[in-house]
This record gives structure tokens, sequence and C-alpha cells, in this order.
């Protein structure tokens, strides 16, 4: 069940309906509906990963409470070291074992030793990076006692399969939400219209900016052997926009649905494409990710204490894992050093954290020059989003290089029947909408917003994608 | 709660009344539009007159020059729907009977699309926007299963076939942009493939008895129309062949001209020819079928 589909546009009234009119009495009817739901939404995919996600659940709800009843540092250290090995067992089986098993035969071929690897046929979990991410912040914040574990199954159970978060996030945190799953909620008007103008919202940037760029994408990554410099260069643009919809999109819809229930998620996206360096682009993209990484690798691993050199090789550590959280593939990775390389030298120049403050643009010199590093940032990840988006290592290398040696710049027909440069004028109308409300979380509300709600309902039944269905990018993470 | 309720309502209301207004206005355009599709052109004409008109597939948009049987005497023109299968050609002929077409001779595409009873999505979708003016088009939709959503639902059918009949081509159409649909009286020339020809695969095609054909048959004996149905030219290099064989098995009337052109210099892809293939081809299939006037 995908938010996006007419599946889901019956369960959420269905779930709403149940959550105030037949739940609302206590926070126990409530969570209980809540879960149900969630464990039925993602049954609607494969119910018989339920299983696994219950027994995730169950491990980190013991693992907790073993942890705060051990008597000593060893025992503690014990059920942290357990729970962390087995969630991580599980992420590596089903998401890492045929990446490893495949390159270590690889490596043998390389030296002459040919083997057989044993490859599993296994499916993804969907969502299971996600909520695995969820229990390991969870167990470690106990660890280091900085909250108690909770002792209430139900609420703890909806904490981890909450299902407006459950397959693409945001990773949230024991501190934020569980506090807000220990008290009845009780409705609130403003903040479920404000989830209603975040759920269209999302919707727009899914399937009319989303969807559309895929379509373009698509066939230039698919066949970038055929296009020439123009097209090579606008599909790298056209993925940028895509992804961004499309995960954007996504946690908008999440964070909208979750409203309506009045419970208040991580913001996951804070308009990175505005960003004036690669920092200030990785704290406005993915934040829920990012924070954690942060914090359960960054930090522990000394962060920006101790020497340059110490720096540098925690920052390639953030970078490289955060790939690789991605994807089993050397294209997250690849993707990830490439971001690492462009974060080293506001490191090194301690100009990281430059760029925290809001900023106004006016008829100025300081304006132009904002213009043009976000511009310069844009740029750089469009450059990188490159081996996001290829499948393999050389096809990336070989997309690069084309895009700069062809040097042909004629607008190219594709065989989808579309022009290479169509795309554009829809995607300056949106950057124009997303830098005017970008102090918001949506454009719809304030001034004129019956208006605004209708031309992005209209937008969305006129210029969506609904005929060639796409999965949200970020469900195969 | 009943703020939230009354505001759900307006916005539904809303959404409904954006799709009523979005349906009308598509609707209004598509209906005045007749340079885009061979469709659109059937479906803003009415009384004409035909000596010839080919029916088909890309092997027949492709493949057969009208000019050749104009310059002889026959008014003709070319049909023929890159991506449709029989069933779409079978509405095309409906269509013209309903818009008052009188046809004397009918070339019908029979060969690899009697493969399959299946349809095209893409083509379907062109005769979408007509759903609520014909009959016509109705009536033969009736059994699709989601027949009902795509004409009760405002704005559905534009939503479900947004692909062929979305905003983009709405835009175009609007702007009477001209494609070359209509052109060379409906035939489509390929250019020349310049690398070798990728055998086509026919290893696990077998021809059934196909009902769309069987319609179009009975359309023709009912409306004094004569059928003349053929396939047309693949490569040699195809895999099976033996597969135009076996049409005659289960339609023993189909002409057989997949052999008329069969040098590869006259081929664009392995099931398609070239403009110089298909000017080949149509004379051969003149000179057999049809006397100078």
């Amino acid at each position: 069940m995908f938010f996006n589909s007419f599946h889901f546009a019956i369960f959420l009234p269905i779930v709403f309906i149940l959550y105030w009119f037949i739940g609302n009495k206590s926070k126990i009817n409530q969570n209980f509906i809540l879960i149900l739901a969630s464990y039925y939404f993602y049954s609607c995919w494969d119910y018989r990963f339920l299983f696994l996600l219950i027994f995730s659940t169950l491990l980190d709800y013991v693992s907790a409470i073993k942890i705060e009843n051990s008597v000593t540092q060893k025992q503690r250290k014990f059920w942290l070291w357990l729970c962390i090995s087995i969630n991580i067992g599980f992420l590596g089986i089903f998401k890492y074992y045929n990446f490893f098993i495949a390159s270590f035969t690889d490596l043998l071929n390389s030296v002459g030793l040919h083997s057989n690897p044993l490859l599993l046929n296994v499916i993804l979990p969907v969502g299971i990076s996600f909520y695995t991410f969820h229990g390991l912040s969870y167990i470690i914040d106990i660890y280091y006692k900085r909250i108690k574990p909770e002792k209430n199954f139900v609420d703890y159970s909806l904490f981890v399969s909450y299902f407006p978060l459950l397959v693409a996030g945001p990773i949230e945190r024991a501190t934020h939400l569980l506090p807000q799953l220990k008290v009845r909620r009780k409705f609130n008007f403003e903040k479920a219209k404000e989830g209603i103008y975040q759920i269209i919202w999302g919707l727009v940037k899914k399937v009319v900016i989303a969807d559309t760029c895929a379509n373009y994408s698509n066939e230039i990554f698919n066949n970038y052997n055929s296009m020439n410099s123009l097209s090579l260069l606008l599909g790298a643009v056209y993925f940028a926009f895509q992804i961004y919809g499309d995960f954007s999109g996504y946690s908008d819809i999440a964070l909208g649905t979750s409203k309506l229930f009045g419970i208040d998620l991580l913001k996951n996206f804070n308009y990175p494409y505005f960003s004036r360096d690669i920092a200030e682009f990785w704290r406005r993209w993915h934040i829920s990710l990012t924070t954690w990484f942060r914090d359960y690798l960054y930090i522990p691993l000394g962060g920006s204490k101790g020497s340059k050199w110490f720096q540098i090789r925690n920052v390639f550590i953030i970078f490289l894992v955060s790939g690789f959280w991605h994807g089993a593939n050397w294209t997250f990775i690849a993707w990830g050093f490439i971001n690492a390389l462009y974060f080293i030298p506001l490191l090194l120049l301690n100009r990281n954290r430059n760029n925290i403050d809001a900023f106004k643009i006016g008829f100025n010199f300081s304006s132009l020059k904002i213009i043009f590093n976000i511009g310069i940032t844009f740029a750089i990840t469009c450059f990188a989003w490159i081996f996001f988006r290829a499948k393999t290592i050389h096809d990336a290398l070989s997309y690069i290089k084309r895009m700069f040696t062809d040097l042909h710049f004629s607008p190219q027909y594709f065989s989808i029947e579309r022009y290479s440069y169509e795309l554009v004028l829809m995607l300056f109308l949106f950057i124009v909408v997303e830098w005017n409300s970008r102090t918001k979380i949506e454009p719809i509300s304030g001034k004129y917003s019956w208006l605004k709600f209708g031309l992005c309902l209209a937008a969305i039944v006129a210029l969506g994608v609904f005929s060639d269905y796409k999965e949200f990018i970020y469900f195969q993470f | 709660m009943k703020k939230f309720l009354l505001f759900t309502v307006k916005a539904s209301l809303l959404l409904i009344l954006t799709m009523i207004v979005l349906d009308f206005l598509y609707t209004v355009v598509y209906n005045n539009s007749n340079s885009r599709t061979k469709i659109d052109y059937l479906y803003n004409s009415k009384d004409q007159n035909y000596d010839v008109i080919f029916l088909g597939s890309s092997r027949v948009n492709n493949h057969f020059v009208p000019k050749i049987f104009n310059d002889n005497g026959y008014k003709t023109f070319n049909f023929g729907l890159t991506r449709s299968r029989l069933e779409e050609s079978a509405l095309m002929l409906k269509l013209m009977v309903e818009r008052n077409y009188k046809i004397k001779n009918i070339i019908l595409q029979v060969d690899l699309n009697i493969n399959t009873n299946d349809h095209s999505e893409a083509i379907r979708s062109l005769f979408m926007p007509y759903l609520h003016q014909s009959k016509t088009i109705r009536n033969h939709y009736k059994s699709i299963p989601e027949y009902t959503k795509l004409l009760y639902i405002p704005f559905y059918r534009y939503l479900n076939y947004d692909a062929r009949i979305g905003f983009r081509e709405l835009y175009f159409a609007a702007i009477h942009k001209e494609t070359n649909a209509l052109k060379n009286d409906g035939f489509n020339p390929l250019k020349t493939n310049k690398g070798k020809l990728i055998p086509a695969d026919l290893s696990k095609y077998y021809p059934k008895r196909n009902v769309a054909y069987e319609e179009i048959k009975a359309i023709c004996k009912k409306n004094n129309i004569n059928l003349i149905a053929v396939t047309t030219p693949i490569c040699m290099a195809t895999i099976n062949r033996n597969y135009f064989n076996h049409i005659s098995l289960v339609y023993p009337e189909i002409r057989h001209f997949e052999n008329a052109v069969t040098d590869d210099t006259y081929f664009s892809t392995c099931g398609h020819l070239n403009k110089t293939g298909a000017i080949e081809f149509t004379k051969v299939i003149f000179n057999e079928l049809f006397k100078s006037k």
C-alpha cells in the first residue's frame, strides 16, 4: 500500500474515523487502533515480514529492560551488543549478504581463484533499514541512560511500527515520539488542516514533480550512450528533482498523515536545494538520518574533536556508511565518498558551520553571492546524484565522460515521444513556489489558501503521472 | 472535529468540481482537434468516400503508400496505427460506419496481430476523449472492467491514460500543433537503418481465432465492403517464419504477402519496411489485387 495509491486513500479515512470516533476515549484505544492499522499497512506488502517486525520490536523491548535491570556494566554491554548484533545481523542478511558474497567472489576471481558463490534469493523486507535504526537509537539511548526503557509493550510497538513512518521514515527518536504516544491525543483542527495541506503538497511533489522527472531521467540514464551533452546534463538535473520530489514528498505525506492523528514527526527536509554549501545541504537533506549518524556514529567516533586527520577519518566513515545504508551497491558508496570529498575542504577551513543562519535576498552583492553559492552547491549535488542513480560505477563514469566530451547541445527527441527540454519550465515554476515558501512547511497555508489548495488539486489530477505507476525510491532502502 | 469534517467536505467538493471542470475542458479541446491522430481525424470527419482504406498496426502505417493507389484512380487512405491491435482496428471500422463513410475495399493486416486477442492501451487511450459523445465507442468498451469508472468518474479517463491524453497532449491539441500522422494520406515512412537487422523471434507466436477479426468480417459483410486480409513483409532472418503457414490453417482466406519484399535493404527493422520497401510492397499489392482505372 503506497501513500499515492487508491488503497491508501480508502485506508486513511477509515483509520481516522476509528481513531477519533471509537478510540478517542483513551490513549490505550488510540494506540491499539494505530498498531492494528500499522500492522495491516505493513502486511499489505508481505505479511511474512510482519513476524520480522514483531520480532525486532520484541528484541529491542526486552533488551532495553534487561539493560536497565543489569547490575554490572558487563551485563549492560552484553545486552546492548546482543541487541545490536541481531538487528544488524538481520539487516546484513536481508540487505547486504549478496553484495558481500558477490564482491568477495569478484576479488577471488581477480587473483585467479575461482569460486561459485552461494547467493541467497531473498526479498528485502520493506522499511527494514528504517525500523532497525529506530530500534538501535532507542537501545543506545537506554544504554547511555538518556532515557528510561518503555515498559508498556503496546506503546513501544507503536513507536517502532507507526505506519506513517514505518517504511521510509523519518527515523524517529524515542525522546521525541514516545512521550507523544504516552498521552491521549486531542483533536486539533489547525494541526489536522495543516496535515491535509502537507499531504496534498507531498502528493504534488511525488506525482507531479518526481514521477514526471522519472519518465525523463529513466530514459536518459537507461540510454546514456545515445544521449548528447545537453540531455545528460538535464538527466542529472531531472534525477535531482525526482529524488527530492519522491523522498521529500513521501516525508510530507508521512508528516501530514501523522498530524491527522495528533502526532508530530521529525522534519526530514528543509528545502535542501537552497543550501549555500554542502554542509548546509546535509543539514537540510534527510535530516533524521543525518542526525542519526551524527549522534550514534560521528560523535561516538570522536566527531570534530581531535586532530584534523582524525576528523577527516570520521567524516569519511560517516559519509561512506551513509552511502552504504542506502543500498548494497558500490554506486552508493561512491556517492557517499564524493560527498565526503565535498565536505572535507569546508572542514579543513573551519567553514562547515558558516551557513547556519537564515538568509534574505535583495538587490545587492551579497545576495548575488548567495545565489551563486546555491547554484554551485546544486550543481555538485547533481554531479554526485549521477553515481546514486547509475546502475554501476562504470555506467556513472561513462555517463560523466560522455557529458563532458560529446559537446552537442541540441534538443533530443526520446523514444518515449518526449523532447529532452520539456520539463524545464515546470521545474522552474516548482523552484519559484518552493523559494517563496521556504520559511514555511508547505506553500498552501496562509493567504488565498483555498485558491492554492484548488491549484494543487488541479495540478495533481492534470499533471500527475498515474498510468505509469512508480514506487517511492526510498522504499527499496 | 465538526470544523474539520466541514473542511474535508469542502475539500472533497473542490476536488470533484476541479475534476468536472478539467474533464469538460479536455473534452472540448479534444473534440475540436483533428490534426493530431488518425482517430481525431476520423472522429471529426463525416460522409467520406474511399475506394480503398488500409487498417492495422505499424505494419500498415509504415508499409502502405496510398499515393500509388491514388495515382491509379483509387481514392485511398492509410488508417494504420502504430501499436494498435485488431481490437482497435475493429473500433476504427465501427467509427467509420458511424461517421457514414462509404468504403469499397478494406485491406486489413492480419498476421502477427492474430497471435493475441488483447488490446493496446496506448491506442485505447486515444478513443477516450470521445467516450461520452460516441455511442459506438461506449458500446465497444462496455465489457471492459474499468468501463463504469471511465464513463462516470469525471476526468478519470484522462487521469488513467495520462501518458497519451494528459496535459502535454492537451496542450498540443489546443494549439493545433500538427503531427505527421495525416501526412502522405496516412502513410508514415521509416528511414533505412544502417545497422544489421535484429531477427524477430516468433517462436512463441501461434495464430489463434481472433474475436476482433471476426467482428471486422461481419461488419464488412453487413456494409457490403470488400475485405482483403493480408500478411505483410517481415525480414527473412525471422525466427519461426513457419508461423505464417499456420495462419492459413486458422484463416485460409488471408492472402500471403510476407515474402512480397525480401531484400534486407528494404527494411528499417526486421518487422518494418523502409520507405523504398514500402513503395515496392505497395506496388506488389496493387498489381496483385487491383487494376488501374
